[in-house]
Formats: structure tokens, sequence, C-alpha cells
């Protein structure tokens, strides 16, 4: 409970924060449920993940015109000023993850009602996405408590997530030249790719957390450069 | 959640603030200023530069001696018998409180302009030519006036009515009145203490895009109370809060941070500048 002046205006801030972060929760779900979908070829799950981003969505929006008034009529500086920058960039970030989970969801039913599974691909996407559902623990944990280094730790289990993406590339490429099987892997890899970019918008999510410390954005890795 | 405890990391060099960037030119130099009114502490410690053609802005809460501070350059504390400055005051490198120093030069180059407009009973046009002719100017006055009223972003308001009595200016205008006033002797610096207190948010507008053209010129040190004023118009911003002594008897002021404006309302050094930029203590 904030002490002092301006009382409502910091218990505002904090209600916002928590709010924002628990975007970070549905889309735990909506990976949970995702991932179900894929294991089980569960087309009717997929529809409800497709749906319920419209959830994810409404928080994205309530939260971001909640933070713009605030903005108007708060004018925060310091700290306070750079916790709402964050927040609007974690809640597009949280915004992306849902998309990236209905992206897979969408892609579910193009690979047929008796898909010719290859088990190793399914078991890499799953090892991804549990992956993954660490990454957005992991982020929201480290935005809740400022931790900077459990932040940049982000990295490197996202680099978990690049490699078993790669591994997936690979089994796509060695499947066969059955073009049901081939169409089947190819579809299977733009869901890893989305599962991918859900752990991106993770790390993201970290960059965010040094920002609020710190008062300096710096990407933890340049995509561009990479050293 | 809200951080009341701000956690303790180690900042990893990448992430390292970039140091302010430095004065280039200094026009005041302050050391160890410290001002008394009866003996008593008003300001201690304050050392400071001050950069030449740039806004700095004093902030801080009442009683902290931001006025005091201001009125020490140029002079305005001899004007109370009690008032005592110790430390160094350098004005371009010279002693500004030096014996052969004379204050009305001293007043010339470091103009003042006070919280309530305090035009004279006279004509705009007189307001003006006010400073001119007590430095005993008599001729151009017409287009020292003109300057100053133009410098002051008043001229086309006016220019029709120079002769009308200064008071049936709006506050606004009577306030820029003012500066033409203080820049019509050319002077160096402009100080200024909370020159938008008693102005509305338009008038508080023309003030402040003036002081933006004005540095162009001019060096500008600016008393405010208005934090997002201090954030629009200058470039350092110097805090400064109240200190009691152990029995909390007295009380001074002290200079707590200075740096650039930028990094003192995102990214303050210092906990108590954050706890009053954000308006949570006062």
């Amino acid at each position: 409970m904030p002490q002092g002046v301006r009382v409502y205006y910091q218990e505002e801030l904090e209600k916002l924060e928590a709010s924002a972060l628990g975007g970070l929760d549905m889309v735990s779900t909506a990976l949970t449920r995702t991932m179900e979908a894929v294991e089980r070829h569960d087309v009717e799950l997929a529809e409800v993940v497709i749906a319920d981003d419209d959830r994810i969505d409404g928080r994205y929006l309530e939260v971001h015109q909640s933070l713009i008034t605030l903005l108007a009529t708060q004018s925060p500086v310091a700290t306070d000023l750079r916790l709402i920058s964050a927040l609007l960039h974690v809640l597009k970030s949280i915004e992306r993850m849902g998309d990236q989970c209905v992206n897979v969801c969408k892609v579910l039913p193009l690979t047929g009602n008796y898909a010719p599974a290859d088990p190793r691909m399914v078991e890499l996407i799953l090892k991804m996405g549990a992956q993954t559902k660490t990454l957005i623990a992991q982020a929201k944990r480290a935005f809740e408590e400022r931790d900077v280094e459990m932040a940049r730790d982000l990295v490197r289990r996202d680099d978990v997530v690049d490699e078993l993406n790669r591994e997936c590339f690979h089994l796509a490429l060695e499947i066969g030249d059955d073009a049901d099987t081939r169409e089947w892997a190819m579809t299977m890899l733009l869901s890893a790719r989305a599962i991918e970019r859900v752990g991106d918008n993770a790390v993201d999510i970290g960059e965010q957390v040094a920002f609020v410390v710190t008062g300096l954005f710096r990407e933890f890795e340049d995509a561009s450069h990479p050293g | 959640m809200l951080k009341e405890q701000t956690p303790k990391i180690s900042v990893r060099p990448e992430f390292q603030q970039a140091a302010p960037p430095r004065i280039k030119e200094k026009v005041f130099e302050l050391n160890g200023i410290e001002v008394l009114y009866g003996g008593v502490s008003a300001v201690k410690d304050i050392s400071m530069e001050i950069g030449h053609k740039e806004v700095t802005a004093l902030i801080g809460p009442s009683g902290c001696g931001k006025s005091t501070l201001l009125r020490c350059l140029n002079r305005m504390n001899d004007l109370i018998p009690t008032a005592e400055v110790h430390g160094e005051l350098l004005y371009h490198g010279e002693d500004l409180y030096g014996q052969r120093v004379d204050p009305v030069q001293v007043r010339k180059l470091i103009g003042m302009v006070f919280q309530k407009p305090n035009p004279f009973p006279k004509s705009i046009y007189d307001n003006v030519a006010f400073g001119p002719r007590v430095l005993g100017r008599k001729q151009g006055l017409d287009e020292t006036v003109e300057k100053a009223l133009r410098g002051a972003a008043l001229w086309d308001e006016v220019k029709d009515r120079l002769e009308d009595n200064a008071f049936g200016l709006s506050g606004g205008q009577q306030q820029r009145l003012c500066i033409a006033r203080c820049i019509a002797v050319e002077p160096d610096v402009i100080l200024m203490d909370e020159p938008c207190s008693a102005l509305d948010p338009i008038s508080t507008g023309k003030i402040e895009d003036l002081m933006i053209e004005l540095k162009e010129r001019y060096s500008i040190v600016i008393v405010t109370h208005n934090m997002q004023q201090a954030a629009r118009v200058s470039d350092r911003t110097a805090f400064l809060m109240v200190e009691l002594d152990a029995e909390e008897h007295n009380r001074w002021g002290r200079l707590v941070e200075y740096d650039a404006t930028e990094k003192v309302f995102t990214n303050p050094g210092d906990k108590r500048t954050e706890d009053y930029v954000s308006g949570k203590v006062g």
C-alpha cells in the first residue's frame, strides 16, 4: 500500500502493472492449451485458444488506455515514467505472444484430420512450448522483482528454444519425399517459428526490466549484429 | 508491485548512464556558497557551475533556499541588511563579491524578473526606456524600446499603444514587459523567480517559448515550483532540499542533485530527487 502523497496515482500505477503482467498468465494458459492441441491434434481446443485471444487483446486495450490516461493526467516522471513506457512495450509483447499462439492454432487444421505426424517433430515442438512457458514465467517474475540478472538470464533460456527450432528445421529437411509428409512438416515448422517468437517476446520484456531499473534501453542481443 | 525498495544490483557496463553533456562555458561558478540571514544559514555548501546561454532551473520545496540562491547571483541579497554571503561566487571567472565590483553594474549585467509582474506606473514605452535612461542613454531610445519589446515577444501586441499605462496590460503581457525592461539594458544573464506563477497557461506558454528564444542570447536561471515547466524549458536542473540540524531547530537548503534536466526527470541519481520530482514528497 503506497504511503505519502499522490496515493491514488501510486495505487493506480500498481494496479495497472499487475494487470499488464497478468496478461502473461493469460498467454501462459494460451500456450499450454496450444501445446495440448498440437500434441493431441485437437482442432476444437485450437478454436478455443483462437476465440480466447480476444481476452488478451481486451487486456491490452484496457491497460493501454489506462496508461495513456495516467500519462495525460499525472505527468509521471523518473521511475514512474520509465515504468509506464516499459509497460506499454510489455503490453505489445504480450499481445504478440497471444497472436503467435493463435498462429499455431490456425495452422493446426491444415495438417488434416489424420496427419502423418512424425513424433520426433511433435516432441521437439512440445519441448519448445515447455521451455517457452518457463521464459514467460521468468519474464514476469523478473519484472515484478526488478531483477536485471534474472531478466538477462532469459537470453540463455531463449537460446534453448532457438536451438530446438533449428532442430525442427533440420528434421523437416530430412523428413522424406512424400508430398503430404513434407507439407505437414512445413506446417509444423510454421508452428515452431511462432513459438520461437514467443520466446523472443519474453526476452523483449526482460529488456524492459533493465530499462526500468537502469534508465537505459539496450538490446540484450543484437540480432542484426550477433557477436 | 512498485518499488519502495530499490533492488540492489550491480549495473553492467553497457547499462551505465552516459555522462551528462559538460558545461562548455561557465557564466557562474559557485564554490561552497553559504547565505545567512541574521546569522542563521538559509543555504549551505552550494557548489555548482552554471552554463552560459543555457537555461538552468532551481527546484525544491518551499524554504529550501532557491530564491535566496538566485538572489545571490546578482547581489540582490546586498539589499537585506542582515544578509551575509560566504564562499566564492565567480561570474565569468571574476569574484562577483569582490571589493571593487559595483553592485549596480552587476544588476545591469544580471537582470531579474520577479514572481509578480511589477511594471512601473508609467507608459509601456517609459517602462522599457527606464533602464537605458538611468544608464544615461538619450539617443536611439525608440530603437532600443522596439528591439526589447520584440525580444520579449510583445511588440506586435503593444506597438500601437506604447504611450498607454502599463497597468492596462494583462498579467502575461505585464510579465513580458518586465522581461523587455530587463533586456533593454542588454544584460548577460536573466534571473527569473517563479516568473509564471501568477499567469494563466496561455501566458505561461508564451513566457516559456520566450525563454527558449532568449537563451540564444542570454544565460537564464529560473526558480520554479512547476516541475513540468522546469522539464520543458531548462537544460540543467538543480534540486535543493531542506536539511534540519540534530535538534531540528535550524533548517537550511542544500544542493542534492544537479544534472542535465533530461536525466533529472527520467532517471535521477538520488532517491530524494526522485521522490520530489514525482510529487511523492512536498
